[in-house]
């Protein structure tokens, strides 16, 4: 039996680590263009901020691969042949396949401004475009980060830490809307701004512009404002990286995401998809890919069973996450509807739904617990640590308001001596 | 971001680059001319410290007891902690935890290893630290030293080495000593902080630690007992006497001077901060037995970790803290001495330092909720 894994991610090894754990004696290959070894790759931020090496980045030790005989092919996949079982190479060379598990993950979304092609342009998401930004980002440069997501927030704070004057250009009226509320987007964009970096919000990118030299010059923003700017990073998302799968007979959704069933099998025989290209079922109904570190780990794990040919499927719990923008962490839990939509217009509350909310005064802290009815149904909880379990059981035994807030001490997971959780705001927030 | 060790790896100081290996010598040069005074065999035929100290005394104005290279090794030390606390509190000072214990270490340095040594000279009494211990201070429990002390002293000492701190290593962990107390990590964590991160996190780094540390624990022991049993019965057996003499000086020469001090500190440039307290502390091994079993532990938030290694990086003691956190097990290992740093310089809030009975279970994946939301 000979698997083919196509991609050196977090999905990628853990999906062969569990066939090498049931499958001693297969031929188990692993296909990458980026790097040798599996790097944590939402770390590279802290490769690119000089906080750890990339090798830091490895979760294991550099003979896994001798140990678990994985074979490493180095190379860029033009195509898949489903029909003679076997990858085909950019260069022409095919390396056939019995199993193959597409792991591809995401690539940035490409800016679609005009004269945004060319030098001066930057994406962060692959390691290759790390090593292109880290030459190009010099101490005293313009730099202007577009979108306001998870990676231009972490962008703009290395480019600022590297002497560079940083703009964020955000389209929508606030950072993150996505995740944050109103209240909350303006504590961080406050705390931004108190590291130095200018925000700018409600303001489109109309187009590149570029000096005779070719070279950027500025960003021509909506209503005809010029940004000076000699580096752009475009961070306005993540789009599943399978373009060398389109017109071919692996079924993908609009988005271009690999269409998979509960066991992570794609509409090709013997081949399936984990990780941030899979397009998989969320809890509330809708199919996007989860691009997400721990669930590709999950991921990985279940399309191995699939392959051996267990009945694994893949089920997604209840959302949580959390990330830090510049000092501030944040967690969330459950349900919080976003409170602006995807083109930035604001969009009504949901029937039913409030929210309680609390500033920390003095602090940049702030809690917001989402209740439906009399039920807590989600947490978003920033500038402290907060244990997320606690949260889920929480919203899983469906706990009124009041018993959440007496025992929300409980799940806080700051270091300690920090400041304990207490209720600055019993009535009137809850909005 | 963790904006206080942004650039770490692109400070030549901090990766080892040749300013990294001057270091090391420079401090492997001065460690050796303190402990070992004039070297003939090398053409010194005086004792270069002993006289930069009396120079600097007699141009200082201070009183003949202070012209000493000991007191101008502590004076240097104690300034190396201060400078070393402010660039700590710089980088790490949003932490209520990293404040509290960097305040606490130099403080204990500044007063109970520098000041009040000096004091008691001072009244014409012999010096005494009172924040180090039998078995690191390995003389503190030799018939010599107490019976040279008055009886406070020897409660002092006593108390702490055998009673107070088992209790507080099993209740709070080693790290109420070997962070916020010894001297040996408090330099570690305040001037050593730009190299914690340089310490191997191999499985072979692990092994040979967990070999070495408890050889010298077991010999420090057996030195002990080798020096109360020369005092009981020596005068009757004199070559028993030259034997446990001899093991005195050479524990004294290979444990005291070379491996804490030449060893422990020059290498912090190229090998980390703490390969004595990691490699070598006899305190530190025995506090970590009694931590193995006690509270001490670092809980582990399921499925959060992002695997981005900064708790592994920046673990001085060499811990792969990343393992752990990847597997959802929190976890207690005898050589944490409790920095905190792993949880500190976490992105994702997975890690914290916990002494209480354990409140979220944790081993398992997060459990798969279906609610309708």
């Amino acid at each position: 039996m000979h698997y083919v894994i196509l991609g050196n991610g977090i999905a990628g090894i853990e999906a062969a680590l569990g066939l090498r754990a049931r499958d001693a004696d297969a031929r188990i290959s692993v296909v990458s263009a980026e790097h040798e070894h599996l790097f944590s790759r939402p770390a590279l931020m802290y490769v690119f901020a000089g906080q750890t090496s990339l090798r830091d980045t490895e979760p294991h030790d550099r003979e896994l691969y001798e140990r678990m005989r994985f074979e490493r092919r180095s190379g860029r996949v033009a195509s898949v042949d489903v029909a003679g079982h076997a990858l085909v190479f950019d260069e022409g060379s095919r390396l056939a396949y019995d199993k193959l598990l597409l792991a591809v993950g995401s690539k940035g979304r490409g800016a679609p401004w005009p004269g945004a092609a060319g030098e001066g342009l930057h994406y962060f998401v692959t390691l290759r475009e790390l090593e292109a930004l880290d030459r190009a980002a010099k101490n005293g440069m313009r730099a202007a980060v577009v979108g306001g997501g998870l990676i231009g927030v972490e962008v703009a704070e290395v480019l600022h830490d590297r002497g560079l004057h940083v703009t964020f250009v955000i389209r929508e009226g606030w950072y993150f809307p996505a995740a944050l509320d109103a209240s909350e987007s303006a504590l961080v964009a406050e705390h931004m701004r108190g590291h130095g970096v200018l925000v700018r919000t409600g303001a489109t990118v109309e187009r590149v512009l570029r000096g005779d030299d070719g070279r950027i010059r500025a960003l021509r923003l909506s209503g005809g404002d010029e940004l000076a700017a000699d580096l752009v990073v475009s961070s306005i998302g993540v789009e599943p990286n399978t373009a060398f799968l389109a017109g071919g007979e692996v079924a993908l959704a609009e988005s271009g995401a690999i269409e998979t069933d509960d066991a992570l099998r794609t509409s090709a025989s013997d081949v399936w998809a984990a990780g941030d290209c899979a397009n998989v079922t969320w809890v509330d109904g809708s199919r996007r890919p989860e691009q997400l570190w721990y669930t590709a780990r999950d991921q990985g794990r279940v399309a191995a069973r699939s392959m051996l040919g267990d009945d694994a499927s893949y089920r997604r719990g209840t959302w949580y996450n959390s990330a830090k923008f510049f000092d501030l962490e944040w967690t969330t839990a459950g349900h919080v509807p976003a409170t602006v939509g995807p083109d930035g217009t604001p969009v009504a509350p949901l029937p039913g739904y409030r929210s309680w909310f609390q500033r920390v005064p003095g602090r940049f802290e702030s809690q917001r617990i989402v209740v439906k009815g009399n039920r807590v149904v989600g947490f978003n909880m920033l500038g402290s640590r907060w244990n997320h379990e606690p949260f889920l059981e929480w919203i899983h035994e469906r706990r009124p308001l009041e018993w959440v807030l007496q025992h929300l001490g409980k799940a806080q997971f700051d270091e300690e001596f920090s400041p304990r959780f207490r209720v600055y705001e019993r009535h009137g927030a809850v909005s | 971001m963790q904006s206080g060790i942004m650039n770490t790896y692109q400070h030549p100081i901090s990766n080892r680059a040749w300013i990294a290996w001057a270091l090391s010598a420079l401090l492997f040069v001065a460690y050796i001319l303190l402990y070992f005074g004039p070297l003939p065999s090398l053409g010194l035929r005086f004792d270069l410290l002993q006289r930069l100290a009396e120079a600097m005394g007699h141009a200082l104005g201070l009183p003949a007891f202070l012209h000493s290279k000991w007191i101008l090794y502590g004076a240097v030390y104690t300034l190396a902690m201060i400078a070393g606390g402010a660039l700590v509190l710089r980088r790490h000072g949003n932490s209520r935890y990293q404040r509290v214990r960097t305040l606490t270490v130099v403080s204990v340095q500044v007063l109970l290893a520098f000041m009040l040594p000096i004091v008691l000279q001072v009244f014409g009494r012999k010096e005494y630290y009172f924040s180090y211990f039998w078995p690191l201070k390995i003389e503190y429990f030799y018939p010599s030293v107490i019976l040279e002390q008055p009886f406070l002293i020897i409660f002092w000492s006593f108390l702490g080495s055998l009673v107070a701190f088992p209790l507080l290593a099993y209740f709070l962990g080693k790290r109420f000593y070997c962070s916020w107390i010894c001297g040996c990590g408090g330099l570690a964590n305040t001037i050593g902080e730009p190299f914690r991160h340089l310490s191997s996190k191999s499985s072979r780094a692990w092994s040979i630690e967990k070999v070495s540390i408890h050889t010298v624990l077991f010999v420090a022991l057996v030195t002990t007992a080798i020096v109360w049993i020369n005092w009981a019965v020596g005068k009757q057996h004199p070559d028993f006497a030259r034997f446990a003499f001899r093991v005195q000086d050479w524990y004294g020469f290979a444990i005291g001077a070379m491996f804490a001090g030449v060893l422990g500190v020059g290498l912090y440039p190229l090998m980390g901060t703490r390969v004595w307290c990691r490699f070598g502390c006899p305190m530190a091994a025995l506090l970590g037995l009694i931590q193995k079993f006690g509270r001490f532990r670092i809980t582990v938030k399921k499925d959060m970790c992002i695997s981005c290694g900064n708790c592994s990086t920046y673990c001085e003691m060499g811990i792969d803290v990343r393992q752990y956190a990847m597997a959802n097990e929190s976890f207690t290992r005898a050589s944490c001495v409790g920095c905190g740093m792993c949880a500190h310089v976490c992105p994702r809030g997975v890690l914290k330092l916990e002494n209480k009975p354990v409140r979220w279970k944790a081993g398992q994946p997060i459990r798969v909720y279906a609610v309708d939301l």
